[in-house]
């Protein structure tokens, strides 16, 4: 096989590599944000219900998680894992990253001075409207820098997708190096995170840069 | 009377900061509270402006009950969206400021007439442009909190503050966070507001102001109300001896 053709056979991982990393992104940045909201919640069950979910992500694997999602509906309930395969993958994922990304909107929301949301409740903004309008974007400002960190660790993340045999960029280099018995599906999987990363790092600080028309 | 609060009490815990306090602001009126650290003077414009929830007693705007104690001793609140017109009849400016750092000087005035009042944005940015022109800072429409000095700051807020049209303004020690020679630019927009018959409560460290601003001065300690009067007569010929006491503090 020449170098062209491992890599538009690996193109195709990358596309699905890109999957994963867009697909977890689209689903726990929003997540995060009303896993967040409801550690906070008035209700003491929620509280502990999340706090729970929380620790349990932090303190497993996420190589395990995903097999849980992909094997549990299967031996705990005995379905068929058929076309399960992607979904299961997704939501480890989502699931796995909405608790991380849930921890840091939690800090950002915290280290907002209490003085600020005074003036909007004196000024008679409504909860939500407060938080949406007055909170929210300073947080955001705040968590960047953490959120970047988080991304970065995803796009290295989605490797482990591997363990449910997925075809994206890694497993493909691991297949086409055994196959081939060749070095460079390794090289060209390197070299194909270390520019994802730094399209990441570039596009996130365009974005800090556009939120530091305050302090 | 603009506001009247009868035979407040508040307590946090088992700490009773504020007990059985009683007055009431008339319109035009600028009434100035003094009185240690502790003795509850934030506590009262917070239960006021409805920051904070009165352990007991009655709190009336435009003689309207916004919240009383019944027989067995509970308080209860008008509901939400008449708080929220009770709200409105007041505002309040912060020690610490508390602009949103994320607007710029206009949009801090025009952001809660517009998505709080429902007023047109035109009509909105016409007041607010007025009001900065009145605070001496309409060059810095466009600019952000962090680029302004605290006195411009406080201008903002309060200039924020007037930007709802409140009937009456409360002050939290307005000028306490800003440098000596920051304060005077800040009393002078307040002693303004009352030449215009602006209903204020402003409490205050600063001696001089109170005396020469204020119509009534009111001397809190330890959660009551010691003595209240004319300024002449709190300043200059105090009844009680714990009044006496603090103003002897200030008279070096
Ligand atoms: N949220 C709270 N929880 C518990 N105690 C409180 C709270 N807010 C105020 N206190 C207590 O109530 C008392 C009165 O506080 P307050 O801030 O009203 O005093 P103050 O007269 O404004 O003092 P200062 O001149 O220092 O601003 C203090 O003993 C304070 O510790
Ligand atoms: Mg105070």
């Amino acid at each position: 096989m020449d170098f062209s053709t491992m890599l538009s056979t690996m193109a195709s991982g990358m596309l699905k590599t890109f999957g994963i990393f867009a697909l977890t992104l689209i689903g726990s940045l929003p997540l995060g944000m009303l896993v967040a909201l409801l550690r906070k919640s008035r209700f003491a069950p929620v509280r502990a219900l999340i706090g729970a979910y929380i620790a349990v992500i932090r303190g497993t694997p996420l190589m395990l998680q995903l097999l849980v999602w992909y094997f549990g509906p299967f031996y705990l309930l005995g379905w068929s894992i058929r076309g399960w395969r992607f979904p299961a993958l997704i939501l480890g994922f989502i699931v796995n990253y909405a608790a991380y990304f849930a921890e840091i909107y939690r800090g950002g929301i915290e280290s907002i001075p209490v003085g600020q949301y005074e003036a909007a409740e004196v000024l008679g903004y409504r909860k939500g409207q407060a938080f949406i309008r007055i909170i929210l974007p300073q947080v955001i400002k705040r968590i960047m820098p953490s959120v970047t960190n988080e991304v970065i660790t995803l796009v290295k993340d989605t490797s482990l997708a591997f363990t449910l045999a997925y075809q994206e960029v890694f497993s493909l280099a691991k297949q086409i190096s055994a196959s081939q018995t060749s070095f460079t599906p390794f090289i060209i999987a390197g070299v194909f995170y270390f520019i994802a990363n730094y399209a990441v790092a570039f596009a996130m600080q365009r974005i800090e840069k556009a939120l530091n028309y305050y302090k | 009377m603009i506001i009247e609060m009868n035979h407040i009490s508040k307590t946090f815990g088992t700490l009773e900061v504020l007990k059985d306090i009683s007055f009431g602001v008339d319109s035009g009126e600028v009434v100035s509270v003094i009185g240690p650290s502790g003795s509850g003077k934030s506590t009262l414009l917070r239960c006021a402006t409805f920051l904070e929830k009165i352990s007991g007693g009655e709190i009336l705007y435009m003689g309207e009950r916004a919240a009383h104690t019944d027989e067995s001793g509970k308080v209860n609140y008008v509901r939400f969206q008449e708080l929220t017109r009770f709200r409105s009849y007041c505002g309040l400016v912060f020690q610490q400021f508390n602009l949103f750092p994320h607007y710029s000087v206009l949009k801090n005035l025009v952001d809660a007439p517009i998505h709080v009042q429902h007023r047109s944005k035109d009509e909105a940015e016409e007041t607010a442009m007025e009001l900065l022109r009145k605070m001496g800072i309409e060059d810095k429409a466009n600019a952000y909190p962090y680029q302004l000095s605290g006195g411009q700051q406080q201008r903002v807020a309060i200039a924020r503050a007037l930007t709802m049209k409140p009937a009456i303004l409360f002050f939290d020690e307005p000028t306490s966070a800003l440098d000596p020679e920051l304060t005077g630019e800040v009393l002078k927009v307040i002693r303004q507001l009352a030449e215009e018959k602006m209903t204020m409560v402003v409490v205050t460290h600063e001696m001089p102001f109170a005396k020469a601003v204020s119509n009534r001065v009111i001397f809190m300690a330890k959660g009551v109300i010691v003595e209240q009067g004319s300024p002449a007569a709190v300043f200059d010929d105090p009844k009680e001896e714990r009044t006496k006491q603090f103003l002897r503090v200030f008279e070096r």
